[in-house]
């Protein structure tokens, strides 16, 4: 280890010198490289925001009852004593149709002009129901029991359609992974092995010579570390930008979606990608120089 | 040093290279192994420095029984050698002092001290003045003098050339010998294989030996 340190100018000197041994290779390879982890760390953060998105909306457990129009309002109130006491129902409350149509024109912001295009409020009241979100399912049986009650509507549907897209994210990230790790392993590899058969007689120079394996591998081991670490590096700046303008395009025109905080998206795609990048780099390396057969 | 007991080598592709060879080369000793071209004296060398085994019989080199040798002691065995390669084998690109140090880079050497060996080397072969030099830009003979201090810097107990004095003149040839001669010493023997036989120095030699078509042959 000493060693190594001692040597590592020389090892960075070896290593700049076989990057420029192939240079347009090892571009195009870096290009490719930062490429496809890029896409990927979209993957991944567009699978990670939809997780979220879940996990707010399950907090987020609400039910609204739609009571029939024609109820009395002493049965309005027995309806939402009997909704009470349902275990689970942590509160009830009525909003008007007024409020209704004002938490709509809330929620499309600068789109609540479509409002406008009505003759009437077409939104009916409704009773607010908040859940414990572990007992949704059983609430929403119960209150299809309750006389009075025409229609109910919560999120799960919603749910659902949300964690089947998550579902297809995450077979398409695996997909991905698997694709963008076994094509940067075969590049890495393919470059290691192409460097060790170009400098094959500096290399059994060296053997003869008395260098340890790892001495004359340490610089080709560098080349491709900096090779998938540069690309994942380069794909998490752009992944940085692209985030950024994919918020500013989703968080304005719909503010009631529940996005993750972009410091945090991206510093978890960051470490992702480059944890990544980093086993990518170093397992490629090391299958380039042992197909190569770096031994005395 | 170097014992060799009916040492036979054969390369996988069945060619005899030497078979018979018996040898006893003690410390200090400063040894000529002649014999014409395809003898069998780079076959010979490569042995000594562990870059072949043997197929038969017994060879130990600086305490280290070759036949039953693993990596880690070839490779032990060979940073205790100061070899300087017919085809010298320096790396293009570099420049001369780089050469140098880069044979003691992974050796017990504590790197304050390359720079100073590697220029004592280099003074010591009179090639000191183009000590930045890229390798590629020197005359063969200057090549021959960067190997020779890349393998003294070294401070080895075996210093194996081969062929030191191939595609040299009379004069530079004679220095090379007489350059090689002065590097041995009590813990350092030389072993330098050669067909120039009339440039051999024989009052100071301690054995010649020759070798043809793969066998030792009495003087």
């Amino acid at each position: 280890m000493k060693r190594s340190l001692v040597n590592l100018g020389y090892f960075i000197r070896e290593a700049f010198t076989l990057l420029k041994l192939n240079g347009v290779s090892h571009l195009l390879s870096f290009v490719s490289i930062a490429l496809a982890f890029f896409l990927l760390s979209l993957v991944v953060s567009t699978w990670w925001v939809s997780l979220q998105i879940i996990d707010t909306l399950q907090q987020e457990a609400e039910i609204s009852v739609f009571i029939s129009e024609d109820i009395s309002q002493t049965d309005q109130e027995a309806l939402t004593a009997s909704i009470t006491a349902i275990p689970g129902v942590m509160g009830v409350r009525m909003v008007s149709e007024t409020e209704a149509f004002e938490q709509m024109a809330a929620i499309l912001g600068e789109e609540a002009e479509v409002l406008t295009y009505f003759d009437e409020n077409p939104f009916d009241a409704y009773l607010e129901t908040s859940v414990d979100p572990s007992q949704a399912a059983v609430i929403y049986q119960e209150l299809l029991l309750l006389s009075g009650v025409r229609h109910i509507r919560d999120n799960r549907e919603v749910l659902h359609q949300i964690q089947s897209l998550t579902n297809l994210q995450r077979v398409l990230g695996l997909l991905f992974i698997a694709a963008a790790g076994t094509a940067t392993l075969v590049v890495i590899s393919h470059l290691i092995r192409q460097g060790v058969y170009q400098n094959r007689n500096q290399i059994h120079t060296l053997k003869l010579l008395g260098a340890p394996p790892s001495f004359i591998a340490l610089p080709f081991l560098m080349v491709g570390l900096g090779l998938t670490l540069g690309g994942g590096l380069l794909a998490t700046l752009f992944t940085r930008w692209a985030l950024y303008l994919g918020y500013q395009q989703l968080a304005a025109p719909l503010p009631f979606i529940p996005l993750p905080p972009l410091t945090v998206l991206f510093r978890n795609t960051s470490l992702v990608i480059l944890s990544l990048s980093l086993l990518l780099g170093i397992a490629g390396s090391a299958m380039g120089l042992k197909a190569s057969r770096i031994q005395s | 040093m170097i014992t060799a007991n009916d040492m036979t080598l054969t390369y996988n592709d069945g060619t005899e290279a030497l078979r018979g060879i018996n040898l006893k080369i003690q410390s200090g000793e400063l040894v000529y192994i002649t014999g014409p071209s395809g003898s069998g004296k780079t076959s010979l060398i490569k042995l000594l420095m562990g870059a072949e085994k043997p197929t038969a019989g017994q060879l130990q080199v600086l305490n280290l029984s070759l036949p039953q040798a693993g990596e880690k002691d070839l490779l032990q065995l060979r940073q205790q050698i100061g070899p300087v390669f017919q085809e010298l084998k320096l790396i293009d690109g570099r420049s001369v002092l780089e050469n140098v140090v880069l044979g003691m880079r992974f050796l017990e050497i504590p790197s304050q001290q390359w720079r100073s060996r590697a220029s004592e080397a280099l003074e010591k072969v009179r090639i000191s003045h183009k000590m930045m030099s890229k390798a590629e830009h020197l005359s063969w003979g200057e090549r021959q003098r960067v190997a020779i201090a890349r393998a003294i810097a070294r401070k080895p107990s075996l210093i194996l050339a081969d062929e030191p004095t191939g595609n040299l003149d009379h004069d530079n040839a004679v220095n090379i010998l007489q350059l090689l001669d002065s590097l041995r010493n009590q813990d350092t023997s030389v072993i330098i294989t050669t067909h120039a036989t009339h440039l051999i120095d024989r009052q100071r030699t301690s054995q010649l030996i020759h070798i043809s078509e793969g066998r030792i042959v009495p003087q």
